[in-house]
């Protein structure tokens, strides 16, 4: 079952312009100019009850507008979104009821409050009876062990604790879908670990899908099992992560460390990256040239160390948002 | 429906809880600027004496009219701001995009929105509203008109700093004239609209709403007449609604923005 449908989906802003120093300032009060910005153009998807989806693209390339008309933010200029089957620009008090958001950059807990009376209000909110918000909050504070700080002013909380509590209070009215925007920014790489494990075990035990927007590729590569990519307001990839990285991954890195005067192979299919002393790093491209092929143009004996490993996801992320999708093959 | 209302009530209230909570956490602070805000105002009761020791009769009001003016002045300034005080921060919410978090949660957003925060020092313009009516000019009667015409007047404050707040929804830097309206109408709530004549006087009743606000509800506490009651009542409605009206077609172009901020 669909829960997000995504249908030719657009917006554009109107900015304005001005031309540079006072002469453009002056010139812009007597005939202001704008001009039209195409933030999201006809982007189309569908997202499954439970799947956990990464909807990336670089700064300015639409995601967060997306989102925006996702819940009801902002109004689209044009397609049709659906959210468990409700419009979010006709109905959006009524879709807040089932979905739930974390935006990163944004705190919606009040700081001189303790989390404990944060989640009293956002169960009033959410229209919770006393009963059932107290029930909610003790199950919630097992799951995300806030036993320790939840009677802390938030304001006393450190980062992680305080990304904890977001989460908990997005959470409180048991939400169907939960859209993360940038989750673990400004987060450690321990705490970064422990709320990416908070999140995989609330997709699997309370069966909420996830439609998470971060740059963080950990988040990506830890959390999601499909992406989204979207640039210049256009979707340029929609695909699982197992295709994304077996099948567009055809480069390996290969670093060698040798005998001084060792010579290098040179053959096609095989480039030298760097070669410094006795290290040296070479690409192959393994649709030219298979793995093992390439390791026989090695000369074994002068070979002290090796390691193979594969083209980081960051930078196939990089190579898509430069092409826009279309030169796929050559990764 | 009942429910909804009362449940939209019930995180209004727990709000406007929440908000003076965070102002009493420094507790000197707390007390010293409701205090300081009262004796601020009191300072102007000097003012007037001196004129009217001059003066019988000014713009056609006596001292004990003016004190009322003033208190009423005072007390519908002050509940505004203490339960509405956003409202005078719309433009910033509109421009920076913070009105995100307030669209994502099931509730009437306006009403999220006008109860967010709230001004400590507008307890003591509230508290010394109530005192000048209480020393100058007390009656059971105006007692209760007094407490009607700080409700109606907070409503007039809020729905005009409203309607000001909603043209940043059109107009980019519409925040400068805006503040601009809103604190005239605080200014000339505090004179006998007596010495206001012919395109001021216009002004003050059809453009700036201070004539509904102060003005009349002043005039019915010295010589109550059912019908002004009810052109006051009346106008405080209209212009509510069409406030709202014009804050949810605003909504409509809201563009929200990327920046990064924070709840305190």
């Amino acid at each position: 079952m669909n829960v997000i449908e995504a249908e030719n989906l657009s917006k554009t802003f109107r900015v304005k312009q001005k031309e540079k120093g006072m002469k453009g300032s002056l010139k812009a009060i007597l005939h202001p100019r704008t001009e039209s910005v195409q933030a999201v153009d006809r982007i189309s998807f569908t997202v499954k009850e439970g799947e956990m989806l990464a909807f990336i693209g670089p700064n300015g390339a639409g995601k967060s507008t997306t989102i925006k008309m996702l819940t009801g933010i902002l109004y689209p200029d044009g397609g049709a979104v659906e959210v468990l089957g409700i419009n979010p620009a006709k109905r959006r008090k009524q879709l807040a009821y089932k979905i739930g958001t974390v935006f990163g950059q944004k705190e919606q807990l009040w700081t001189h409050l303790t989390p404990y009376d944060n989640f009293r209000f956002f169960g009033a909110i959410y229209d919770l009876s006393d009963k059932e918000a107290e029930t909610r909050i003790q199950e919630l504070s097992d799951i995300f062990e806030l036993d320790a700080f939840i009677n802390t002013p938030v304001r006393n909380l450190s980062l992680g604790q305080r990304i904890r509590c977001e989460l908990v209070a997005s959470l409180i009215h048991k939400p169907q879908v939960l859209f993360l925007d940038e989750p673990t920014i400004g987060l450690d790489p321990v705490v970064k670990e422990n709320i990416r494990s908070l999140i995989k075990q609330m997709n699997r035990e309370l069966h909420t899908t996830i439609f998470l927007t971060s740059h963080d590729i950990g988040d990506i590569e830890k959390l999601c099992k499909r992406i989204i990519i979207v640039n210049n307001g256009r979707l340029v990839l929609d695909d699982s992560m197992e295709h994304l990285k077996y099948h567009y991954l055809n480069k390996k890195i290969v670093e060698l460390k040798l005998q001084e005067d060792a010579p290098l192979p040179s053959t096609e299919g095989i480039t030298i990256l760097k070669r410094k002393g006795s290290h040296a790093k070479l690409e192959i491209d393994t649709s030219v040239i298979k793995i093992n092929d390439a390791l026989h143009h090695i000369d074994a004996e002068h070979v002290e160390d090796i390691n193979i490993s594969n083209i980081p996801l960051e930078n196939i992320i990089m190579e898509i948002y430069k092409s826009e999708g279309r030169e796929l093959a050559v990764l | 429906m009942s429910m909804v209302v009362k449940n939209e009530l019930r995180v209004c209230l727990l709000s406007v809880k929440y908000n003076i909570m965070r102002e009493m956490l420094n507790k000197v602070t707390f007390l010293t600027n409701i205090l300081f805000m009262a004796l601020n105002n009191a300072t102007f009761i000097v003012q007037w004496v001196i004129l009217f020791s001059l003066r019988e009769d000014i713009g056609g009001y006596a001292i004990q009219d003016v004190m009322l003016l003033w208190g009423l002045a005072a007390s519908a300034f002050g509940l505004s701001h203490i339960l509405f005080a956003r409202v005078f921060s719309l433009p910033e919410l509109i421009i920076n995009g913070k009105l995100d978090a307030y669209l994502v949660l099931p509730k009437n957003v306006l009403l999220s929105v006008l109860t967010s925060a709230t001004s400590t020092s507008a307890i003591g313009d509230f508290l010394y509203g109530l005192i000048i009516l209480c020393v100058f000019s007390f009656s059971i009667g105006k007692f209760f008109l007094f407490l009607l015409f700080s409700i109606t007047g907070a409503v007039i404050y809020t729905a005009f700093a409203l309607l000001m707040g909603s043209l940043s929804f059109w107009f980019v830097r519409s925040e400068l004239f805006g503040s601009h309206m809103v604190s005239s109408m605080i200014s000339f709530g505090t004179y006998p609209d007596g010495i206001f004549k012919g395109m001021v006087k216009f002004l003050l009743y059809l453009v700036i709403p201070i004539g509904m606000a102060i003005y009349q509800p002043v005039h019915i506490m010295i010589s109550f007449d059912a019908g002004k009651l009810l052109v006051v009542l009346g106008y405080t409605f209209l212009l509510s609604a069409a406030a709202v009206f014009v804050f949810y077609r605003g909504l409509r172009r809201y563009s929200s923005s990327s920046l990064m901020g924070a709840k305190v």
